[in-house]
């Protein structure tokens, strides 16, 4: 076959042209190991925020408000202290409303005599348990009594109860947290690792009203979780906590909410949007290193054609037709693109697994960008190279050898 | 005694344009050679001999005139089909030898294969044939580079050779080498002619226009006389047609 052979030709005058080839590969492969890279930290971004939703103990008839104007997950002033008790009871007298836990939240140091560990310490009151279908595995969560008399009792996640005690039984110790004493009363049943990374056992409870007195020493609420009676009714409830809030803090109507409302479905808005938003960026960039890429491509092709006129005078004067010419240096374009998208994959593939593996960002490699590396290199390849082809295929044969 | 023509041309009309300017190369020139003639062409530099080569060698077209190669009308032939003309019936002996860089002998004397419609089966051993027939058997895997002149000039003979064409077209073949190495490439035409090819040669120099039969000289796009040669060495032909048989 005719093709083939032209094929042979192009690997053998990459071959002979190494560095021209080198430096053809590189465009392509900075584009294709970016587009690789970006991919996987979206997906990496994805499946983190996805499992956060899973490990949130989020049913489709629970949300949350957190104090602070912003979105989601991202408050823009943390010095907010306008979310107080006093919404909590409002909230809880609101028809619809079955369950109603205000948290406050720190992360703080525990200490077990030599034993230290950082965990996040919330302060919540004992409905967090049925709102959130945690079962304690050892020992029992804390009551009302402990509430009512602001008793230092601490449940732990798994996490800092390993790091702190190992394989001892933590029941009934005291832990220090930050400088007061607790006594560990409970160990929450181990979720483990989301695949992620993000890990939910890293926590501690204890009773709100000690937090809020022994503890934090702050009366201000970090957030409030609230379950509705049924599931249609969480939009009507959302609306009248709103209401309720907006009252309570003195907003005026002009103002912005000074709170965010956290819901499965507003978290899974916000993977859509920023998954959209983050496509954009993508198509922009490997759009942009592409086309660098094919540009530069092209140019040392033209170049090559001008070195190498001899011998494509001399194959025309042995019977090359122009469409061998053609093929033969579209050949070359396409699988020095080719061998650049190659090298740009396996080189994002390394970028990507090192931050995951530094834990510097989450990234998560899947098929599709190698996918989409073979095809866009293939039609940059195409693209670029079809015009110094035909110029060099229109070359006429009794110029080219003089 | 009738000799089949193979290349007929008559007033052949060359022009190049030029951003408005015309160069006229070739003012009507009219030849005919019959098979297995030995012809050369000398002439003044700038008198438009390689002109000629390029269109008797179907690398481009004449403005004018007709040319007959082998009975096919080549004027009114596409690319593809001057293409396949010049892969089946010409091998090209240049001054500047033109062989592919970095690549060994054997495989730039196996490059016009690439270009048949069918490869031939045989394809490796024809190419080590005429390898062995130009005495190079020895440096096959060698690169332009790592021959000498001579040799690399062997190799182009063997290139031309290798689809055993009707018509050898050399320009200048000795140009680029020593009396010596020159001697041995006209001696390989010679043999090449003795066995019923049909030889031209451009040159500048006399002791190569000697080899041949005829000897046309060219003058400012005309040609100015044709001769045959009285000093042909019929007896060197001769010993190279026993040395053939
Ligand atoms: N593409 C072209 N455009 C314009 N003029 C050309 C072109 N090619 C050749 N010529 C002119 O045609 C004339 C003949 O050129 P040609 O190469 O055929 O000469 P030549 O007889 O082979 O000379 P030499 O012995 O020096 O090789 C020259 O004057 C040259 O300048
Ligand atoms: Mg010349």
């Amino acid at each position: 076959m005719r093709i083939l052979k032209n094929l042979g030709q192009a690997l053998r005058g990459l071959q002979l042209n190494k560095a021209n080839t080198f430096l053809m590969t590189l465009g392509i492969m900075i584009g294709i190991a970016s587009l690789t890279v970006i991919v996987a930290i979206g997906e990496g971004t994805k499946s983190k925020v996805l499992n956060r939703i899973a490990n949130m103990g989020f049913g489709p008839e629970s949300f949350s408000v957190y104090s602070g104007a912003g979105r989601l997950f991202f408050g823009r002033n943390r010095n907010t202290t306008s979310m107080t008790l006093q919404d909590v009871d409002d909230i809880r007298a609101m028809p619809g409303v079955a369950i109603v836990v205000p948290r406050q939240r720190k992360r703080m140091r525990i200490i077990n005599k030599k034993e230290f560990t950082t965990t996040r310490v919330y302060g919540v009151s004992p409905e967090w348990q049925p709102a959130r279908q945690w079962e304690v595995v050892d020992g029992e969560f804390f009551n009302d009594t402990d509430m009512d008399r602001k008793r230092k009792v601490i449940v732990l996640g798994n996490t800092p109860a390993h790091k702190i005690f190992g394989e001892m039984d933590p029941l009934g110790k005291k832990i220090r947290v930050g400088q007061v004493f607790f006594e560990v009363i409970g160990l929450l049943e181990t979720k483990g690792l989301t695949e992620s990374g993000y890990d939910p056992d890293d926590r501690a409870l204890i009773p709100l009203t000690t937090s809020m007195s022994r503890l934090f020493r702050q009366t201000h609420l970090h957030s409030i979780k609230v379950v509705s009676t049924n599931s249609e009714a969480v939009g009507q409830t959302m609306e009248g906590v709103t209401q309720v809030l907006r009252r309570n803090h003195g907003l005026s109507p002009l103002a912005d909410d000074d709170f965010r409302f956290v819901t499965p479905e507003g978290i899974m808005q916000w993977v859509t949007e920023s998954e959209q938003a983050l496509n954009r960026m993508l198509l922009l960039i490997s759009t942009v290193s592409l086309l660098v890429g094919g540009v530069v491509i092209m140019n040392i092709l033209l170049v090559s054609i001008r070195e190498r006129i001899r011998e494509i005078g001399v194959r025309r004067c042995f019977g090359a037709r122009r469409g061998d010419i053609t093929q033969q240096f579209l050949f070359e374009s396409v699988l020095v693109s080719l061998l650049g998208g190659a090298m740009g994959s396996s080189l994002g593939w390394v970028l990507s697994s090192s931050l995951n593996h530094f834990d510097l960002l989450p990234a998560k490699i899947t098929w599709d960008p190698f996918v989409l590396a073979f095809g866009f290199s293939m039609i940059v390849g195409l693209i670029f190279g079809i015009h110094p082809a035909r110029k060099a295929a229109r070359l006429s044969p009794d110029e080219t050898i003089r | 005694m009738k000799i089949s023509k193979v290349i007929e041309i008559d007033s052949i009309i060359k022009t190049y344009k030029n951003e408005g300017f015309e160069t006229n190369v070739l003012k009507g020139i009219s030849i005919s050679i019959g098979e297995g003639d030995y012809v050369s062409v000398i002439g003044p530099s700038g008198s438009g001999k390689s002109t000629l080569m390029t269109i008797l060698g179907c690398l481009s077209q004449a403005t004018s005139g007709t040319y007959l190669l082998d009975g096919e009308e080549v004027g009114k032939l596409r690319d593809s089909e001057l293409s396949r003309i010049r892969n089946e019936k010409i091998g090209f002996v240049f001054q500047a030898f033109h062989l592919l860089p970095g690549v060994s002998a054997f495989d730039n004397v196996m490059m016009p294969l690439i270009y048949c419609n069918k490869t031939p089966a045989d394809a490796k051993e024809r190419v080590k044939q005429v390898l062995i027939r130009v005495g190079l058997e020895h440096r096959m895997a060698h690169t332009p580079g790592q021959l000498s002149g001579g040799e690399q000039q062997r190799v182009t003979i063997a290139r031309s050779l290798i689809n055993n064409p009707k018509i050898i077209l050399a320009d200048e073949p000795t140009g680029n080498l020593d009396s010596k190495n020159g001697a041995e490439i006209m001696s390989a035409f010679d043999h090449l002619n003795a066995e019923g090819r049909t030889i031209i040669i451009i040159t500048h120099n006399p002791i190569v226009s000697e080899h041949a039969r005829r000897i046309l000289t060219l003058r400012d796009g005309q040609i100015v006389s044709d001769e045959i040669n009285e000093n042909f060495k019929e007896s060197r032909a001769g010993i190279a047609r026993a040395a053939v048989k």
